[in-house]
């Protein structure tokens, strides 16, 4: 298990939800997809998702899913009705500038 | 939306023909079918198929026949997941009159296993017109899942969502130029009905019409 603070340290991140404290939340696995149908099938509750997606339907699967924390890759920030939602069902929102591919490596190598 | 709560603000509007496309499924349609022919406006059988590359398709059906053995088979190939009623509400089917005749448990807000080619191969099995969903949109277009749009399969009309600037959207996108556009309403609210539409001008209010106008056949038009 790994701190999310401690993932976004190592990944450049930016917390895009600071009403929630990134400290208390603990990621033991990951789920890397761009396809909301998938996630809602396949994502397990705890894991955090990695993804480009930013609109506002990825908030409402991340929610019913049990995913604590969405990281955007790319750079890809979401827009305040997102987070105003994120915020609402407790959804951490975490931005990098790094590709899906770098993050779900880090995350992997961290998790090891 | 109730049948008639419906077709009281098509009539506003000015409206003269619907369709309604829930998401896959067309379980509703009956109930929409015996209001409208009570109250005199035209309607026809559709759905919003999500395919498995997360594309929506509408489809549109003459023969109610057909649309309800069509509807048969979209079902089993949806993802078997339950819905979740708390965040997508209640699946539920109606009569004319608005009573909960069933809830649909399986959640109908999924992907069908179906891939794009399979989705359209499907509906024209069962006599219907395919038509790729709002392909101006930036979630669930054939442009934002693909990316571009393919060869195949062909289509000969395109959905556009209803406030879409048509003039300056297929300079940006000559590939659409060379089909048809048809506008719609996409209304999920009462109050959207009427937001946008399309002039038909056929000589029967007939899906096999609208693709006869989709195929530039002459003494057919689509006015968006």
């Amino acid at each position: 298990m790994i701190k999310l603070s401690d993932y976004v340290s190592a990944v450049q991140g930016t917390n895009h939800t600071p009403a929630l404290k990134l400290s208390e939340v603990e990621i033991g696995d990951a789920y890397v997809c761009d396809m909301l149908s998938d996630v809602m099938g396949s994502a397990k509750p705890g894991q955090a998702w990695i993804t480009i997606m930013k609109h506002l339907n990825v908030i409402a699967v991340a929610s019913m899913t049990g995913i604590p924390a969405i990281v955007f890759a790319k750079g890809s920030v979401p827009d305040n009705a997102v987070i105003d939602k994120a915020t609402e069902e407790g959804v951490a929102l975490v931005s990098s500038p790094l590709s899906t591919f770098q993050l779900a490596g880090i995350m992997f190598d961290l998790l090891k | 939306m109730s049948p008639r709560a419906v077709i009281k603000r098509l009539r506003e509007c000015g409206i003269e023909w619907f369709a309604i496309t829930d998401h896959n499924s067309l379980a509703n349609c009956p109930a929409y079918a015996r209001v409208a022919a009570e109250e005199g406006i035209y309607f026809s059988w559709g759905v919003e198929i999500q395919s498995a590359e997360e594309i929506h398709i509408l489809a549109y059906f003459d023969a109610p026949e057909q649309a309800i053995l069509f509807d048969k088979e979209l079902y089993d190939s949806l993802l078997p997941i339950a819905n979740d009623p708390d965040f997508f509400g209640d699946q539920v089917i109606i009569d004319e009159n608005e009573n909960i005749l069933r809830v649909e448990q399986r959640a109908l807000i999924n992907s069908s296993l179906w891939d794009l080619n399979t989705v359209v191969e499907r509906i024209e099995t069962f006599g219907g017109l395919a038509v790729p969903a709002h392909v101006d949109a930036s979630v669930n277009s054939i442009l934002s899942q693909l990316g571009f749009l393919p060869e195949t399969p062909h289509f000969d009309l395109f959905g556009i969502t209803a406030g879409l600037d048509v003039e300056i959207w297929t300079v940006k996108h000559p590939e659409f130029r060379a089909g048809k556009l048809l506008r719609a309403s996409d209304a999920h609210y009462l109050s959207d009905i009427g937001k946008g539409s399309s002039q038909l001008y056929l000589d029967n209010p007939c899906v096999s019409e609208i693709k006869q106008a989709a195929l530039g056949e002459p003494g057919y038009l689509i006015r968006v």
